[in-house]
């Protein structure tokens, strides 16, 4: 190094805090978005309330059925978006940088298909016996077990094959025909059943975000809360294993161990969120690639809170959509969330050859 | 000159291969070999013998079936594994193509050892990711996206990502793979001056010219084992044989040329002074069958002063040519014409 070269060069990089102006920007208006969204949801709904009458029964006054409907409805309902969306958004984030893969989610891994296979076995099996009753009242926790439990099989029989088969494109694959053959178990299950149950069951592959009793919300809050801070504690493990699990292994990284943190993170999020609300499909595969493409950026101490931002407010979008404002129709919230997250998909793949460039 | 180099990297009696439930597949009998401090190695072996399998073996990136590895006679098996990642660092030929990833995010990967659990660069971190940029030919490139550098910036992108790790030892499998010419000798100068200033480098190549042209030492995998030694060393003992065959390639052990021809099939002589135009006149012949004889035979080449071009001068015919692309046609012609 020559003196002359410090006169004539300038620095190229000072140092500087991780988030630059435009990314605070972009924080900024998510989380004023987001308030946004989340009043609106309040004020649009089916029934017309005005918006004095809500915040009324949101300060514990005003006339009773108009507060009962606020508050144990449409407050419930825009809390479990929230969640919902950030869970999903987030589980589908951690996905794509495991798997190295920008269509990877809940889904494509049979993690999402093991907690429905769950949920059908209870809806579709065991209680045909009880009636549907039992499956809307009581039986409520044993869904959530029950999905729980399908999607920590098929977690740890990933995890398995994972650390038999190297690559991880195999993996994807696998879990892919996991999936399929999962939904072929649960076709079977629905020949078999009777009707009532077929039609709860149907119900619940549309996905709603407004059966949530308190208890289950509190559940849902909890799951998604120790999901959240698994992502956070993983931010590190997620930015090394971007470059591949060689070079983050040679940097030092334990890959089994940080799978298993975030595998374990991915499947509770992921997994409570089926349960509660049946599956809601693309907004993990999506909100990601929205969120990368905003901040700019690879770094996962932006893109987890990031995601978290920009998974409520699209949930949150997509919940008012499914309302139809004005109308008292109200459409599933899957339906919704795969109009909106198609789109995004598609742009995707044609905007990137998705076999040379990952994310 | 090198001081006396000490012993840095050794592989002892390692068996490097592949598990299967209980059973142990090994690839090679056990391997010995060593890389002193500041040198550059190059692990040879021809395609499929073990190489990248050795090298991640001593990365750790693959468990051994037997023996150690030794770094500074300490067997790395001991080592934690930040410990580890702080003494080797690792290159492959496998590509990263992450959006919307900078060069400086990619190299600031480099100190994952060394950050807290969020990956926090501070500013002496700072300060080494920005020095590993600049080692690298990278300096300007902190900004850039990654998966809109050339193969030869990503991968010289990748090497300072190594730097900032901050390790003694490098180990790269196949750095040059993939790249093109000028990427090529970009990528193996960078090497050349990284052992200069004290790292050790381990790397495996199909390239064989470029290996025994600039490593210090040669590790020749063969299926009896490593055959270490300087490259000329190896030349000597003809062990490269294992590499090549020679009958249908040509390969010369002489000198260590290559020549797909057909064998020289007969003698020339070449008048005029040395120098560039005479050394490639020698090649040209050379790969035309002829062998450059010492004495005068006819027809003979004459090469002309500055731009004239060459004769080819049989008896008192002399025809001129302006390249050498012409002047092999008339050989070829005269060769054709039974004298």
């Amino acid at each position: 190094m020559t003196d002359g070269k410090n006169i004539t060069g300038h620095i190229s990089h000072t140092f500087s805090p991780s988030v630059l102006p435009v990314q605070k920007l972009i924080f900024t208006g998510f989380i004023v978005l987001l308030l946004i969204l989340f009043g609106l949801d309040l004020f649009l709904g089916s029934v017309s309330i005005r918006p004095a009458d809500v915040i009324r029964s949101l300060t514990g006054t005003g006339d009773e059925t108009v507060q009962t409907l606020i508050l144990k409805f449409r407050l419930p309902k825009a809390i479990t978006a929230v969640l919902a969306g950030i869970a999903l958004s987030l589980s589908g984030l951690q996905m794509q940088t495991v798997f190295r893969n920008p269509m990877a989610g809940p889904y494509v891994l049979g993690v999402s298909s093991g907690a429905g296979l769950g949920v059908a076995l209870v809806i579709l099996g065991f209680s045909s016996g009880m009636g549907p009753a039992s499956v809307t009242a009581g039986g409520s926790w044993l869904l959530v077990s029950a999905a729980w439990t399908g999607a920590g099989a098929v977690m740890i029989l990933m995890l398995f094959i994972s650390a038999r088969v190297r690559s991880i494109m195999t993996v994807l694959i696998i879990g892919m025909m996991l999936a399929s053959g999962i939904s072929a178990i649960v076709s079977i299950l629905q020949y078999f059943s009777d009707e009532s149950m077929l039609k709860a069951y149907v119900v619940w592959t549309m996905g709603s975000l407004g059966n949530l009793s308190s208890e289950q919300l509190k559940v849902l809050a909890v799951s998604v809360a120790a999901g959240v801070i698994l992502s956070m504690a993983s931010v590190k493990m997620l930015n090394a294993l971007l470059i591949g699990e060689n070079y983050a292994s040679s940097a030092g990284l334990n890959v089994t161990a940080a799978r298993i943190i975030i595998f374990a993170g991915t499947s509770i999020l992921s997994g409570s969120v089926t349960a509660f609300c049946g599956p809601i499909a693309f907004i993990g595969i999506a909100v990601p690639h929205i969120v990368r493409n905003m901040l700019r950026t690879s770094d996962h101490r932006l893109l987890v809170p990031g995601t978290v931002f920009a998974g409520a407010t699209v949930m949150l979008i997509s919940d008012i959509l499914s309302q139809l404002p004005g109308s008292e129709k109200i459409l599933p919230v899957n339906s919704v969330t795969s109009l909106i997250g198609i789109p995004v998909v598609i742009w995707i793949i044609l905007r990137k050859n998705i076999s040379s460039e990952l994310f | 000159m090198k001081q006396q180099t000490e012993e840095i990297l050794t592989v002892n009696s390692l068996i490097i291969g592949y598990r299967y439930g209980r059973k142990k597949i090994p690839v090679l009998p056990p391997l010995g070999a060593s890389a002193g401090k500041g040198e550059l190695t190059a692990v040879l072996g021809r395609n499929g013998i073990g190489k990248s399998t050795l090298l991640r073996t001593i990365t750790g990136l693959q468990k051994n079936i037997g023996g150690s590895v030794l770094i500074r006679d300490e067997d790395t098996s001991h080592y934690s594994r930040l410990k580890f990642a702080r003494t080797v660092g690792y290159i492959s030929t496998e590509i990263v193509k992450v959006s919307h990833m900078r060069v400086y995010d990619l190299v600031a990967l480099g100190r994952f050892p060394y950050t807290d659990w969020t990956g926090r660069i501070d500013r002496t971190a700072d300060e080494i990711i920005n020095d590993s940029i600049k080692k690298a030919g990278l300096a300007g490139f902190s900004d850039r996206i990654i998966s809109e550098l050339s193969d030869g910036e990503r991968q010289r992108a990748m090497i300072a990502r190594a730097l900032a790790q901050n390790t003694d030892i490098l180990i790269m499998d196949e750095p040059l793979a993939f790249l093109d010419i000028s990427g090529k000798f970009e990528v193996l100068r960078l090497m050349k001056e990284l052992t200069a200033s004290g790292k050790t480098i381990v790397f495996s190549t199909h390239d064989f010219n470029i290996a025994v042209t600039n490593a210090d030492k040669i590790w020749l995998i063969t299926d009896k084992g490593i055959i270490e030694g300087a490259p000329e060393d190896l030349w000597l003992t003809n062990n490269y044989e294992c590499l090549f065959d020679y009958e249908h390639t040509g390969f010369n052990p002489e000198d260590g040329s290559f020549s797909f021809s057909t064998a020289c099939t007969s003698d020339i002589y070449l008048e005029g002074s040395e120098g560039k135009k005479k050394n490639w006149t020698v090649k040209a012949l050379r790969r035309n069958g002829f062998r450059i004889s010492a004495d005068k035979t006819q027809p003979f080449v004459r090469m002309l002063e500055g731009e004239e071009g060459w004769s080819l001068v049989h008896g008192d015919e002399v025809r001129n040519s302006g390249s050498l692309y012409d002047l092999l046609k008339l050989l070829r012609q005269y060769n054709n014409v039974p004298t």
